[in-house]
């Protein structure tokens, strides 16, 4: 057992240090003020302050911390996407996710888990393979393989899905892995707050103070701070932000339902995804059924929950595991999602000075936690978008020159 | 050894039936109408599970479906709650989450490691070194959920059913009975549904002993069951509340998806713990949980009781237990000198002694329940020096309520705490929900029954369509009956919080002061209310904690978001029937007869070739060739076939597709090609003339729905006057190609064939076969061809005489596969293979297709014309040299220029045409444009030469599609 | 399930339509900026929305105004409200 565990089991006192600050007053101004305490915004606020020295910080959350998507996602990390920026963003994360532990002590249970998803037509199965030639080209290790292999890896699921739309085949991807969303939420945040950023929960912005392009100050319900650098990181809300400076962006907001179900011992490693199927799941370190699906077909912005979410689901669930239809659905939740016309993010700087832009995350945000916040931090410190996000970049949309990522449009988590 | 009583007057027991069953391999006997737990529990068994994380033992506790520490398993079912499962003959049962047996479960040495895992202590620990983290993972994994599966269970699915009502009431105790009647009395078709399989609700346990309760329960009972405006529904519970009134009902026979007009929920309270050492152990129970177990089961739960209140309802429990002929060695109440009512009055006649100002501060036994120790209480601590031990072998617990409140958060209620009642009360409700009875604060009977009639008076006001302001408070008790701080702190700890979790009160304020303050993030961290009770038992304590440590009030503290499922709810009846619709073309038996390997086209099934399995690539090259040298005849149904009809119809094609379609001849056709307003393809087909005002389109056979819908659209935001037709399942179309198309076809038809009077790209209606069908000379293969449309029932007709009169020519039917390598011959691209996401018109080389210049407007073309001159990759036509026997490049292989990736392939077959390797390729510019050869990386890695080359492959003049077997022979 | 009272057709539940976007016009004389502008960008804050309901069963569209934010329809237009003319 590690030694840790001795010394709390011997201390007769429990003096953890706290992980965030107590609730205190908002300065009244800061050199950085962050929108939005999830991940994303958290990641900043470390980055900031650890690697440019950038303390003088503020990171405002509406609710409590990590409790919008972070807190509402099924903490898939991959990097087996379509485009080479993608690719080389989204394995930039991989890789940090990988020493974030250490990075924090804190565990984040970060588990490599293996990552398959399924291709049940002959053209699902092209596209498979144009993602797995990407991803070699960049050294990620990703292919497409046969139902015998898939067959070895998940004997018990039911290849031939009860006889519709069988599986053919699917990409395999080795390093996909599982962590502890909150974890990594709380993980920045205490390394932020430890670096001397302040957080500032239940602090909701209002208003966004410009003068001539330039942002001075954002209004919240606790009070006004003045400040010259202003970054949105928020989801689900970020049209909120952006109409506040009057900045019009493709960001349209559709809910996303995610269910688990009671707590059964662990029989499955891997992380299944069928794009035709739109659902995904992954077995948690609790023993429960992570399950997904696709956005809700209508704009909404509310986290209400729908029951044909999980009708759907769970019928589609039994074909590929039939023995499921005896387990029980727990609960389920909805988030709200940042959708963008070409499934890419908007990141870096806007045509609003001091005003920067990380959104548009749709269903794909947790597993760019780290990557996101360390080129936004990048970015604010030096007022220059990083060469890692200028793909996704706001004036793609007026240039007409979309990311590629929606080549191969599928449920994709 | 039994703990069965004589029989109880509303006891749920038919005696007459016995039931064998075993548990942890033990043979056990019970009624029909037990309960699993009571049946064991009348056999003497009090142990019936252990806790997630210690392993320590556990017993009954509330007999509500909360009971989550006496889960039970089979070979054919998990996770069973015993408290609720009804007893079933031959049922085989074991403990769930035990290592070895429940008796001598090898993991209870978890819990003297109690004291080294502090809550959340896996965040701290495990991940240094990095390498080690995957073997502490495994060991964690291995103690992790509670039930085992046996993946080779096979699929249940039960059908679900549709319910319609005006109003429906949640809850069939005292005050949902009585909104119900009321309510039907005013002649709402109510529907009234409770979880039990009995209705009555506390009125049946709670009050079963009560006399006033008697002539009510009387009342109640057959006015719902015999009003004909009520169903009532037992056995049900609302799984959730979704929006605009959508229940759905979850009960032994499936789900019914109930859409009511309003919804009372009379959900009542769930009782919740006193927080103490050893507050788990077997014996230890909920009031009503042993009233349950009294009133519904006939068992003694104990000999020898001492009940812990803070209310008047323990003194109840007492005088049950006393009249179950139960001991009770004291009650022992959390305060002193508190009114508790007529109960209390008839238990101090019974010469029961009374310890007030008391608290339990500690449960002792070994495995279960032996003595308690009592100590007096200030309402906020516990003097252990002046304790006292009182033997026996059980401990109500009467300390407070939670509201059963899930579906009024659900529906968006607002609650607030209330101080006089010290519970949580709906304080806004949204319009059509309504609350009464003990939920809603009304506890006494006469409270409850007025409540009740309030709510349905509401309701029903709201379903007229007027407006109110209802008066939630008009019955409410004025008397708390839930302590507000039932907890009592222990030196070493085993006071739980949350049973499900194994949380101590200890574990609730560390997580707090290490800054987890808020009421989200200690659930999260401490994981409390996320076992399988969701929190019922421990959400309330847990909130009256953390507004201790952070030293505001309950409110501000705030609750957790409840969530569906109210219940877990199984997966087979979520799920229900299979329903996978399959469309089939009129042809599909032709298929089959012919041999046909079927393959999925969206939600059709279409012939994928002819043959064997092991003789695909030959079958696939001889329908190849029976197209290119003699006749070919394939089954293309699945296109989408709309009739545009109307004064506008040529202005709603002119705009909705890239070509002008207002300048095609009547008789003839054109190419369709549909962009998004963003420039990108989205379908393409045909729009061929009928008349002036009338059109004839094709569409795609995954975008003909879609395609339908645009133009749909279009009409109304033009304001057009057009009228649609969908025709794609009316009409059935098989394409006839190859050199003897038309001397096939001449002697069946009254159409006249000639080249000049029915040219290519012409459209004509006539008779074929005596069958009224429009041909359309199509070029898609690359043969003279005809794609006959026709009606679906005539179908099967034709194709048989097509194929008889062609068998001279040597026809032969093809498939799918057969197509697409015939039109990569000719070079037509497929959209969705050879297109993606983005591809627009420029760069799939259909520049020809985009008349710019010509047409003012069209969807998408503002795009098209700023994308024109910034195209930065174009599909192109290539080819491998004849005789090439290396490895094959396959589609989507991406084409490698100076390291770097320049493009993919998206096409690619052998054609028997040209004997040589041909494909399409989307490739970068400007090397798409200017290279004479390209470099392609296979699957093992090797770089090979492709020759990129001019398109069409095969005919580049056209003229087979103009000529006759003659002329190009 | 969400419920849509429709004209002509009454109470249908929502699964019966797809929902396709905000009605909006295209800029027929904008310049590159304005014509990206109404390509891409959308109205994505909480508010009244104009949108487009097409109902799979019967073939129609309905154009409803809906918050966004509550999930309430708050009227349905007449489609000659949103009709425009497009260049022949």
């Amino acid at each position: 057992m590690p030694w840790r565990l001795l010394k709390y089991g011997l201390k007769k006192t429990h003096d953890e240090p706290r992980f965030f600050p107590a609730a205190k007053p908002l300065k009244s101004g800061y050199d950085v003020v962050i929108i939005g305490g999830g991940g994303h915004g958290m990641a900043c606020a470390y980055y900031l302050a650890k690697e440019h020295g950038i303390t003088n910080v503020a990171v405002l959350e509406q609710g409590y911390i990590g409790g919008g998507n972070t807190g509402r996602n099924t903490t898939i990390v991959r990097s087996n996407y379509l485009t080479p920026e993608g690719v080389r963003f989204y394995d930039t994360s991989l890789k940090l996710f990988e020493d974030l532990s250490d990075d924090f002590d804190l565990n984040i249970f970060y588990s490599t888990r293996g990552h398959f998803t399924l291709a049940h037509t002959d053209s699902a199965l092209r596209t498979m393979r144009w993602r797995a030639e990407v991803n070699k080209r960049h050294g990620i290790d990703s292919e497409v393989v046969d139902r015998e292999f898939i067959a070895r890896e998940v004997p018990y699921m039911d290849l031939d899905c009860a006889g519709h739309s069988a599986v053919q085949g699917a990409l395999y991807h080795a390093p996909g892995a599982v962590a502890r969303h909150d974890a990594v939420a709380w993980g920045y945040a205490r390394g932020a707050y430890n670096r001397g950023v302040e957080i500032h929960q239940k602090t909701r912005v209002t208003e966004i103070r410009t003068q001539g392009d330039q942002v001075v100050g954002v209004q919240t319900d606790r009070g006004f701070i003045s400040c010259n650098r202003v970054i949105s990181m928020v989801a689900g809300s970020t049209p909120r932000i952006t109409e506040m400076v009057g900045l019009r962006t493709p960001i349209e907001i559709f809910p996303l339902q995610a269910c688990v179900s009671e707590p059964v011992k662990p029989f499955m490693d891997t992380i299944v995804v069928s794009g035709s199927l739109h659902v995904y799941v992954s077995q948690s370190s609790r023993g429960e059924m992570v399950m997904g699906a696709s956005v809700d077909p209508s704009v909404l912005h509310s986290t209400r929950s729908s029951f044909d979410f999980v009708e759907g689901l769970t019928d589609k669930m039994l074909d590929l595991f039939p023995f499921m239809s005896r387990m029980k659905v727990m609960r389920q939740w909805a988030g709200m999602s940042d959708i963008t016309p070409d499934f890419a993010p908007i990141m870096g700087k806007t045509p609003i000075k001091g005003f920067y832009l990380d959104g548009g995350w749709g269903t794909w945000g947790f597993k760019a936690t780290p990557v996101s916040g360390k080129t936004m931090a990048w970015t604010i410190a030096h007022d220059k978008t990083h060469e890692l996000i200028e793909p996704f970049r706001l004036s793609r949309f007026a240039d007409f020159d979309l990311v590629g990522e929606k080549g191969a449009a599928s449920v994709g988590h | 050894m039994t703990s069965r009583l004589d029989p109880q007057p509303l006891e749920w027991l038919d005696r007459n039936e016995t039931y064998r069953f075993t548990f942890e391999g033990q043979a056990y006997t019970g009624f029909r109408g037990d309960s699993v737990t009571s049946a064991l529990l009348a056999c003497g068994q009090t142990l019936l599970g252990r806790s997630f994380k210690y392993h320590r033992p556990r017993g009954a506790l509330t007999l509500a479906n909360h009971d989550v520490n006496a889960l039970m398993q089979s070979a054919d079912a998990t996770n069973i709650r015993a408290d609720v499962t009804p007893l079933q003959a031959g049922l085989d049962l074991r403990a769930c989450n035990v290592n070895g047996t429940l008796v001598n479960d090898r993991d209870r040495f978890i819990e003297r490691l109690s004291a080294f895992l502090p809550v959340g202590f896996y965040y701290k620990t495990f991940h240094k070194p990095k390498r080690f983290f995957p073997f502490w993972e495994r060991k964690i994994r291995e103690k992790a959920g509670l039930g085992s599966i046996d993946t080779r269970w096979t699929a249940r699915r039960q059908a679900k059913s549709y319910g319609f009502c005006d109003l429906l009431v949640i809850g069939a105790g005292a005050s949902g009975m009585q909104a119900a009647l009321t309510a039907a009395d005013a002649g709402l078709d109510v529907v009234l549904v409770d979880e039990n399989p009995r209705i009555g609700g506390s009125l049946d346990y709670q009050l079963a002993n009560d006399a006033d309760a008697a002539p009510v329960r009387e009342r109640l009972k057959t006015g719902v069951e015999g009003h004909a405006n009520i169903r009532v529904l037992p056995s049900h519970y609302a799984a959730g509340w979704y929006t605009d009134h959508y229940v759905p009902l979850s009960g032994p026979t499936g789900i019914i998806k109930m859409r009511a007009g309003a919804v009372i929920s009379a959900t009542g309270v769930m009782e919740q713990p006193s927080v103490f050492r050893f507050n788990d152990l077997p014996g230890v129970m909920m009031a009503s949980g042993a009233q349950r177990l009294i009133a519904r089961h006939a068992i003694r739960p104990g000999k020898r009781a001492v009940v812990l209140s803070a209310n008047g309802e323990g003194y109840r429990a007492a005088l049950d237990l006393l009249q179950a002929g139960i001991d009770v060695a004291a009650v022992v109440d959390l305060e002193q000198g508190a009114e508790r009512g007529h109960w209390a009055s008839q238990l101090a006649a019974a010469r029961i002694p009374v310890i007030e100002g008391h608290a339990i501060y500690e449960a002792q036994g070994k495995g279960r329940l032996e003595r308690v120790i009592v100590a007096p209480f200030d309402g906020h601590r516990c003097n252990p020096a002046t304790a006292r031990e009182i033997p026996c072998d059980l401990l109500l617990m009467s300390v407070g309520w939670a509201p059963a409140s899930q579906l009024l958060y659900q529906a968006g209620a607002r609650l607030a705490y209330d101080d006089t009642l010290q519970q949580l009360l709906p304080q806004q409700l949204p319009a059509g929900i309504f609350a009464c009875g003990r939920l809603n604060g009304a506890f006494s009977l006469e409270q409850r029954l007025a409540d009740g009639q309030r709510a349905a008076k509401d309701a029903c006001a709201h379903l007229r369509g007027e407006s109110l302001q209802p008066d939630l408070a008009a019955c409410r008790d004025t008397r708390a009956h839930s302590h507000p701080w039932p907890i009592i702190e222990h030196p070493r700890g085993k006071n739980f919080i949350d049973f499900d979790e194994d949380l101590q009160l200890k574990d609730l304020v560390n997580a707090a002061k290490e800054g987890f303050d808020n009421i989200e993030l200690i659930k999260r961290f401490s994981t409390i209310g996320m076992g399988p009770s969701q929190g019922k038992h421990s959400n309330m304590n847990g909130i009256r904690v953390l507004a201790s440590v952070i030293g505001r009030s309950i409110d501000e503290t705030g609750s957790t978001t409840a969530r569906p499922m109210f219940h877990p709810v199984p997966v087979s009846d979520l799920a229900g029937r299979r329903f996978r619709p399959e469309r089939l073309s009129a042809l599909h038996d032709r298929h089959l007869g012919l041999g046909a390997q079927m393959m999925e086209a969206g939600a059709w099934l279409r012939p994928e070739y002819y043959g064997m399995p092991d003789q695909r690539e030959p079958s696939i090259l001889r329908e190849v060739q029976a197209v290119r040298t003699a006749l070919g005849l394939i089954d293309v149904s699945t296109l989408g076939k709309i009739e545009v009809m109307g004064p506008d119809a040529a202005k709603l094609l002119d705009g909705s597709y890239t070509m002008r379609m207002s300048t095609i001849r009547t008789g003839m056709t054109r190419y369709a090609l549909m962009v998004d307003d963003s420039g990108v393809i989205v379908d393409d087909g045909i729009v061929g003339r009928v008349a002036e005002d009338r059109f004839y389109v094709t569409a795609t056979t995954s975008h003909s729905e879609a395609t339908y819908r645009t133009l749909s659209r279009h009409i109304v935001e033009w304001g057009l006057d057009v009228r649609l037709v969908n025709r794609t399942g009316v009409l059935a179309a098989m394409n006839l190609a190859g050199p003897h198309a038309r001397q096939l076809l001449a002697p069946l038809t009254d159409i006249d064939l000639a080249e000049d009077a029915f040219p290519y790209l012409g459209m004509r209606e006539g008779q074929l076969c005596g069958i009224p069908v429009r041909l359309i000379r199509v070029g898609f293969v690359g043969e003279l061809g005809y794609e006959i449309h026709l009606p679906v029932d005539a179908a099967a007709t034709l194709w048989d005489r097509l194929m008889s009169a062609g068998a001279e020519f040597g026809i032969r039917p093809f498939g799918v596969e057969a197509q697409r390598v015939l039109r990569l011959e000719k070079g037509h691209i497929i959209v969705g293979q050879d297109t993606d996401g983005l591809t627009n018109p420029f760069e799939a080389a259909m520049a020809w297709a985009v008349p710019l210049k010509s047409k003012p407007y069209f969807v998408g073309r503002p795009s098209l014309a700023l994308l024109k001159a910034r195209c930065s990759r174009k599909l192109i036509g290539f080819r491998l040299p004849k005789g090439y026997s290396g490895e094959r490049p396959k589609e989507c292989h991406l084409i490698i220029e100076n390291g770097e990736m320049a493009g993919r392939i998206t096409s690619i077959a052998y054609s028997p045409s040209l004997g040589q390797l041909i494909g399409l390729a989307m490739v970068d510019l400007p090397l798409a444009e200017a290279s004479l050869s390209l470099s392609v990386c296979v699957d093992s890695g090797d770089l090979i030469q492709i020759e990129p080359c001019a398109l069409p492959f095969y005919d580049a003049e056209g003229k087979r599609q103009t000529a006759d077997l003659t002329e190009v022979a | 399930m969400k419920l849509f009272d429709c004209p002509v057709i009454g109470k249908r539940p929502i699964s019966e339509f797809d929902y396709c976007g905000e009605v909006r016009r295209p800029p027929l004389d904008a310049d590159e900026t304005a014509w990206a502008d109404f390509v891409f960008n959308r109205n994505g804050a909480p508010q009244v929305l104009r949108e487009w309901w097409y109902h799979r069963p019967t073939g129609r569209w309905y154009i409803m105004e809906r918050d966004t934010l509550k999930d309430e329809v708050q009227r349905f237009i007449d489609p000659q409200e949103v009709r425009y003319d497009i260049p022949a």
